[in-house]
């Protein structure tokens, strides 16, 4: 048997992209021939990754095709699908709410609601449906799929064995620093981040920054409203939006940060989580979406949007080290399982599961 | 603030306390300035609406004022060989002149109507969604009438 994997498009530094070339790897040291196959040339990933209409080569009804799913797939691709003899396994990343983006962006508008319509049927064209997370495969159930399974994503810690950007660290280190990593997207709601830090920085303490990392590419109306928001509210000189950054650089702003804040209301894993957990930031996080689940009763929740409260707890974490110890070290033994060793074997036993099921038909 | 609205992981860890000395903390601080505590909040959702809310309102119309227009303004026939230049300036001057005489108006025209048909179908989306509240509004009130 084989076991090869399918997404739209393979680019850098996302965390679907990420994790499917995890899986490859994990697949390979468990003794499957793997490829990655996309729908689109993929962007920095030459030579990694084959073009869809190359599978012909390797489809076999013994082989088993894992496809990524984050928005809709296209006519094409689905009927393509629809043609391969393999069987087939939906991993779903989760697609977010499409109301988030009216007004922001109506290519995403339009995909997000095509996806969640394709959802409802597309349990019909694959054997079972892997979430990378409980809340995920919640979803999947909710939509009337059945054999359904959880695959987290994968931490791997030798991807953030990079030197920190030194200009960073340089600027940064030794200060007060909040930080927020993610795509610039409504569903992470980045305005309610900069509400908390005005109050933090208002009555707590003065002199700290803000760091917000994650691309706004697609989103612009999305963040000329933040940067409204944080000129009206006189941060302009403390908020500093990053854009994409590098590996290097995102582990300088990891090493930086005093407390990580989370008050993302759609949330299918939270990759930024783990990358907290690992890099030793204490995580203050609203109690939504998968959030909960991935922190597993590590970091801080929160279950309402008390923008004063939980500017002062941050204050409180920064000044009982104790306490921000405490937490700390449950951060960073919760991380060890999403490890890729520990992965490897969840997925040995995933794919034991269901070529067993196989053999029962 | 709701009784339990912070959970923190540890047997050792008494959130109770962390959750008393938050709101001792709240009460010090706003003993001291004045009550905005919704101000914030507030000025985001009037930039919302300044910045998204017009946007919002035309959810589903994939069509840019940009992208209405088709006319290649910036867009001039080029080379340059220095030997014959004279020339060719003169050669390059024709054709522009020529591509723009047959090929702008019509562009142009088409352009104009792009804006104008995108123009309708904001008007029309606006109309659209008045029309449905109104129809919410007035199911609302036969639901009324029958329970009552």
């Amino acid at each position: 048997m084989q076991v090869h994997q399918f997404h739209p498009t393979v680019s850098f530094g996302d965390a679907v992209s990420n994790q499917i070339l995890s899986l490859q790897h994990l697949l390979r040291q468990l003794g499957y021939r793997s490829e990655i196959f996309c729908e689109q040339p993929p962007f920095q990933f030459e030579g990694r990754t084959r073009l869809m209409q190359e599978y012909f080569r390797y489809s076999s009804p013994e082989n088993l095709l894992l496809l990524h799913y984050s928005l809709g797939y296209s006519p094409q691709v689905l009927s393509w699908l629809d043609q391969l003899p393999d069987h087939k396994v939906l991993v779903y990343h989760n697609i977010t709410p499409y109301t988030y983006f009216v007004g922001v962006n109506e290519s995403y508008y339009e995909a997000a609601r095509a996806g969640r319509e394709q959802l409802k049927w597309m349990g019909a064209l694959v054997e079972a449906g892997w979430g990378v997370s409980g809340f995920n495969t919640r979803e999947l159930a909710e939509y009337g799929w059945t054999h359904l399974d959880v695959l987290p994503l994968v931490f791997d810690p030798a991807r953030y064995k990079t030197r920190p950007d030194p200009k960073v660290m340089r600027r940064w280190s030794g200060r007060v620093n909040i930080l927020f990593v993610g795509r610039v997207v409504p569903n992470k709601r980045f305005e309610d981040v900069i509400i908390t830090f005005y109050f933090f920085k208002r009555r707590v303490c003065s002199d700290a920054h803000l760091f917000l990392v994650g691309s706004a590419h697609g989103m612009e109306p999305y963040l000329e409203f933040l940067q409204a928001l944080v000129k009206r509210l006189g941060l302009s000189s403390s908020v500093l939006f990053t854009g994409h950054v590098s590996t290097s650089q995102l582990a300088a702003y990891y090493r930086c940060a005093s407390v990580f804040l989370c008050m993302s209301e759609h949330e299918g894993f939270g990759m930024p989580l783990l990358e907290s957990m690992y890099f030793g930031v204490p995580i203050i996080a609203y109690k939504a979406a998968a959030v909960p689940e991935t922190l597993d009763g590590c970091g801080v929740l929160v279950t309402e949007k008390n923008h004063a409260a939980i500017a002062e707890l941050i204050g409180l974490l920064l000044e009982d080290r104790t306490l921000r110890e405490r937490i700390v070290a449950r951060q960073r033994e919760r991380v060890k399982v999403f490890f890729p060793e520990q992965m490897r074997e969840r997925l040995a036993t995933l794919l034991q599961n269901l070529t067993s099921s196989w053999r029962v038909l | 603030m709701a009784e339990n609205w912070l959970e923190l992981p540890g047997e050792n860890i008494n959130v109770q306390e962390i959750m008393r000395q938050i709101r001792q903390r709240i009460a010090a601080r706003e003993e001291g300035e004045s009550t905005e505590a919704d101000e914030p909040e507030s000025i985001a959702a009037s930039l919302w609406e300044e910045v998204i809310g017009d946007r919002a309102g035309l959810a589903g119309l994939p069509l840019s004022q940009r992208e209405c227009d088709i006319v290649p303004r910036g867009y001039v026939i080029e080379w340059r060989v220095p030997v014959l230049g004279p020339i060719h300036a003169l050669v390059r001057r024709i054709i522009n002149a020529e591509i723009r005489r047959y090929l702008l108006p019509a562009l142009e025209k088409q352009s104009t109507f792009n804006r104008k048909v995108r123009r309708m179908l904001i008007d029309l989306i606006r109309e659209n969604a008045l029309l449905r509240q109104e129809v919410r509004e007035l199911r609302q009130k036969l639901e009324q009438g029958q329970q009552g």
